[in-house]
């Protein structure tokens, strides 16, 4: 059995490190809108799904006037990438707009009501437009990056097996590494993150000190989305075929990530983020063995979801999140 | 105009007679024209019109139940879409049941619960094992499958164990924010999904993705509930108990416990209330309801597979409850009977009728588009909607008037003899500020 | 005798010190007054004895018996009911059922009862709600029973949280700031209904309140605070003579020009 674990491990690794990076970016778009108005925004998954979407469509208008051939495989996915972050980013901060906006002062469960609304009215969308234009809603890209590298990680260890990867998987490692660090920086040293967290932690006393709330809401909402739509582009580039409802568990997923990393705390969700997505797909490549053959792969959805309700028992704070007192 | 409204919005006798008309109009053309569905709906609608007649509240449940369980089933029977009429109005009553219970939950106590559906298959799994031979699979004795007699005991066995993963899954969530809850049971209810769809190994308890099949029908004096013709006077029976357990709770010490932690936690427990327990007493009895009616739908369909539980049917029962109101039962049952039959009949009727157009070549509107297949589009619109423009619903919600004067006449001695701050009439109001 | 004894009372948020070793001793059936500027840490104290938060050390003793650790509800039960400075209604209820409310901790009634309209329960309610009704009149809201509570003047939300309040038949009631907001007319008529409570209803009162004739016209005692600290206590007459309480108030210039 542990034989078996060691084996996979390098591969484990590999597989984790994708999905994790993928969790850790969308997780960082909960946190940051939960952050700010103490919203789970529902559609935040669908926003990640309509980012596939949109990159898809690129994409695919691209080879079809044979813009693909002609230049570098990475330049095209540049202009894709920053496409579909483009549009996402209107569009969240469009739903903000239209329908959390007019009840900033509607009890929670109004809201939480509309968010889930939203989620559902893209997803249609999204299907109607694929299926009118291909026939089927599942849709399936070319790839961009479809070299096969194989990683003789059995030469550190005798133990372990090699790891197989296509090269599209250095592409999202490396593009993920470069959002979350920009994403760092914008949070923690630019005038708008100094005001976003400013108006986290307190709205009232931030928009005495002359912060424009609405315009700082608008804005994270923006950051949060596109950095959402650009990773649907990552997850289309990586697993090549894509529906309108991937968005759905993936969003409980990431919102497990930001739970767990501790709700409000960016770096907590990319940690969050790494960590469910490694767990999950150890689960998928053991579960059988560890169970002797009683529980399969089909099970690793779960193990998100026994995270976030372990958390909530033990934790509920998360990693990295304090303990706040409401005030009364 | 306005007058004339008026005065006919306080003439008891005019309304009266104007039902009875509406009424006997509605069902003879039923009577007569037995595809019309529009004749159908009509005759369902009178209730909503009874309702809102200034008749006291005895004399409507009279009228109402006549109609219910005489009139509909009468003027329905002389043709052949007799049961398919009452396949919908089964489902009608099925449906608002599950609501009046997810009311409790979101209406009362203001607990987002997006994975209601889960607690109805479980209640649904829970029959159809054991009234079928899948049970025997797994168990060692007993004989299987139960008969359908059993169906009666299991409306409440299926209630209870749908209650206890209620309360399993409340007590870590409950505990710790209350907008949790919305993504844990949003996530429950996917995970009920997958372990129904895959356990079929190591124990093969639920026959995994092939489902149930065979599950007994219920079964009452030897005579076995098969069609739907019968089966909606078990629905219809259900419904009316659920109502009055609903209303009787609402206007209980625990009903308005609930309301109150929903207003405001803080100063509901200042009161005294203790708050995890009256919260996993609402997700737990709205749990129950849904397990039980489970088990109506596993015994109707006499076959339950993973594909029925998924998150669209969760926010159907969701949708019903803000388009009819929060908190309001009326309006629950009415958004409940909105909802299904848009659901099944006017979406699939509309479909169809565009198919038809589409193969004559009068219009062509790609399938994509087919309504049956927008149920997403029009439920989260309808969300949306209604959130933002009318967050009462169609019915809104209304507190219990109390009669000053049944108060006042009490013998029983006050401990607050002569109100001596509140003499001053006017200012008891409170007009200032 | 005292009812409600307070020793060392201490609550930090994260480097700030809210409350710093309060203590109190409240006597049986009497008023007494919390005062203090603006975030002196006046309803952190309230906070504390009603469990809302819990208290970094020290202990809270009612009638002899400890409240650290319980829960609100238990605190409640245990008789102390309070009123809150940003007034905590249930804004969708009727003004009557936010009295009913009130009861919950000593109103014999479940559900069991209420589903099968039991005798008893029925017995039970009914009498709440003529008892709710009975004290909606003594704080004069009796002629607003059917309104939704969120609808009321800000004075009578007041006095409905009074009444809610004692709904719950306390042995202490904490009053946050009752006179906030109210006209003097509203304000003569809650400090007659503070002495009338006292009287009647063998009840201690503890208040916060920055209405000082009100807190010099009504207290038995006072405490103040200043940042999170007692600077002192005493009989009113001691209290508005004492220097260091005008400083706190008025600064630090007050004491040296005044
Ligand atoms: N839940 C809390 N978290 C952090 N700080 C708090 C909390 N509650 C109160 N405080 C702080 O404690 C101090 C005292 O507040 P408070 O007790 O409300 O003062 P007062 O009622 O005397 O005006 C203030 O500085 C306030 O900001
Ligand atoms: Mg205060």
């Amino acid at each position: 059995m542990l034989a078996h674990i060691i084996q996979t491990l390098p591969q484990v690794i590999v597989d984790g490190l994708t999905l994790g990076v993928v969790y850790a970016v969308v997780a960082i778009g909960y946190t940051m809108v939960y952050g700010i108005l103490e919203l789970i925004n529902f559609a935040h998954g669908e926003i990640f799904m309509s980012g596939a979407f949109i990159g898809t469509t690129v994409l695919l208008i691209l080879s079809s006037v044979g813009f693909l051939s002609s230049v570098p495989a990475i330049l095209a996915f540049i202009i894709i990438i920053v496409i579909a972050s483009l549009a996402t980013g209107f569009l969240g901060m469009g739903i903000e707009r239209v329908a959390y906006r007019p009840l900033r002062s509607a009890p929670k469960l109004i809201t939480l009501i509309t968010a889930i609304g939203v989620s559902f009215l893209l997803q249609d969308i999204v299907r109607f437009i694929a299926e009118l234009k291909t026939g089927n809603y599942i849709v399936s890209a070319p790839s961009l990056f479809n070299d096969k590298i194989h990683l003789k990680t059995s030469a550190i260890l005798p133990q372990f097996g090699d790891a197989l990867f296509k090269s599209s998987f250095l592409v999202v490692l490396i593009v993920a590494i470069i959002m979350l660090v920009a994403l760092d920086f914008f949070v923690n040293r630019t005038k708008w993150g100094m005001a976003m967290r400013a108006v986290a932690q307190d709205r009232e006393t931030a928009s005495l000190m002359s912060i424009n709330v609405n315009k700082v809401i608008s804005v994270t909402f923006f950051v949060g989305s596109a950095l959402g739509g650009a990773t649907g582009v990552l997850f289309m580039i990586q697993y090549g075929t894509i529906d309108p409802y991937i968005g759905f568990i993936l969003g409980i997923k990431a919102f497990t990530a930001a739970v767990l990393g501790g709700i409000g705390n960016i770096r907590g969700a990319m940690v969050g983020g790494l960590l469910i997505g490694f767990l999950e797909m150890f689960a998928a490549a053991n579960l059988s063995t560890l169970t002797h053959g009683a529980f399969g792969a089909e099970y690793k959805d779960i193990f998100a979801f026994a995270i976030l309700i372990a958390v909530l028992i033990f934790k509920p704070e998360g990693l990295f999140g304090k303990a706040v007192v409401e005030k009364v | 105009m306005r007058k004339l409204v008026d005065l006919f919005s306080q003439n008891k006798k005019a309304q009266l007679l104007l039902f009875i008309v509406y009424v006997a109009v509605t069902s003879l053309s039923l009577i007569l024209a037995q595809q019309s569905v529009v004749a159908f709906l009509l005759l369902l609608f009178s209730i909503l019109l009874l309702y809102f007649l200034k008749l006291n509240t005895k004399a409507k449940w009279i009228i109402g139940l006549l109609i219910v369980a005489v009139l509909i089933p009468f003027s329905a029977s002389q043709g052949q879409a007799y049961e398919s009429y009452m396949d919908v109005a089964t489902l009608v009553g099925i449906y608002c049941a599950m609501a009046l219970g997810l009311n409790i939950v979101v209406g009362f106590a203001g607990l987002l619960d997006l994975g209601f559906i889960a607690f109805f298959a479980v209640g649904a799994y829970t029959y159809g094992i054991f009234a079928s031979a899948q049970a025997s699979k797994f168990l060692h004795f007993g004989h299987f499958p139960l008969s359908g007699e059993s169906f009666w005991i299991f409306i409440l066995i299926g209630g209870i164990v749908a209650a206890i993963f209620g309360i399993l899954l409340g007590i870590p969530v409950l505990r710790v924010k209350g907008d949790y809850l919305a993504i844990v049971t949003l996530g429950f209810g996917e995970i009920i999904r997958i372990i129904f769809n895959n356990l079929d190994h190591p124990i093969n308890i639920t026959n995994g993705s092939m489902g149930i099949a065979s599950i007994a029908p219920p079964k009452i004096f030897g005579i076995v509930i098969a069609n739907a013709s019968q089966f909606y006077y078990v629905a219809l029976a259900i419904l009316l108990v659920v109502i009055y357990i609903v209303t009787r709770l609402e206007h209980s010490k625990i009903g308005r416990a609930w309301k109150a932690i929903r207003d405001n936690e803080i100063a509901g427990q200042a009161m005294g209330i203790p708050l995890v327990k009256t919260k996993l007493t609402a997700f737990a009895i709205g749990a129950s309801f849904s397990g039980m009616m489970g088990v109506v739908f596993a015994a109707k369909q006499t076959y339950v597979d993973a594909t029925s539980f998924t998150l669209l049917e969760s926010t159907t029962v969701l949708v019903m409850v803000l388009l009819g109101g929060m908190g309001s039962v009326p309006g629950v049952i009415l958004g409940a009977a909105v909802v299904t039959i848009l659901n099944l009949q006017v979406l699939t009727e509309v479909s169809n009728w565009l198919n038809q157009l589409n193969t004559n070549g009068v219009i062509s509107v790609p399938d994509a588009l087919s309504p049956a297949k927008m149920q997403r589009f029009i439920f989260g619109l309808l969300l949306i909607l209604f959130a933002l423009y009318r967050p009462k619903g169609l019915i809104p919600a209304k507190n219990q008037k109390y009669d000053a004067n049944k108060l006042k006449k009490s013998t029983t001695k006050s401990m607050y003899v002569e109100p001596q701050v509140s003499n001053d009439k006017k200012a008891s109001g409170g007009s200032e500020i | 005798m005292n009812v409600l004894e307070v020793t060392d009372l201490t609550k930090k948020f994260g480097g700030l010190y809210a409350n710093t070793n309060i203590n109190m001793s409240i006597k049986k059936n009497s008023i007494t007054a919390v005062i203090g500027p603006n975030g002196a840490g006046k309803t952190t104290f309230f906070n504390m004895i009603t469990a809302v938060y819990k208290p970094t050390s020290g202990d809270i003793l009612l009638n002899g018996k400890s409240l650290v650790g319980l829960k609100p509800h238990q605190v409640t039960k245990f008789g102390i009911a309070r009123t809150f400075q940003n007034i905590r209604l249930f804004h969708d209820l009727t003004v009557l059922d936010n009295v009913l409310v009130g009861m919950h901790h000593h109103l014999k009634s479940n559900w069991v009862g209420a589903l099968f309209q039991m005798p008893r329960t029925r017995h039970a309610e009914d009498n709440a709600k003529k008892e709710a009704y009975q004290l909606l009149e003594y704080v004069g809201l009796a002629d607003l029973l059917n309104e939704s509570a969120g609808n009321l003047s800000y004075g009578a939300q007041r006095r409905l949280e009074i009444a809610r309040a004692i709904a719950a038949k306390p042995k202490v009631l904490l009053l946050d700031e009752p006179a906030a907001g109210m006209n003097p007319k509203e304000t003569k008529k809650l400090t007659d209904l503070i002495h009338d409570m006292r009287s009647k209803l063998d009840i201690t009162i503890v208040l916060i309140e920055h209405d000082m004739k009100l807190v010099m016209e009504i207290s038995d005692y006072i405490y103040v605070l200043d940042h999170g600290e007692e600077i002192a206590s005493g009989k009113p007459d001691d209290i508005r003579n004492n220097p260091r309480v005008i400083e706190a108030y008025l600064g630090k210039g007050a004491v040296a020009n005044g």
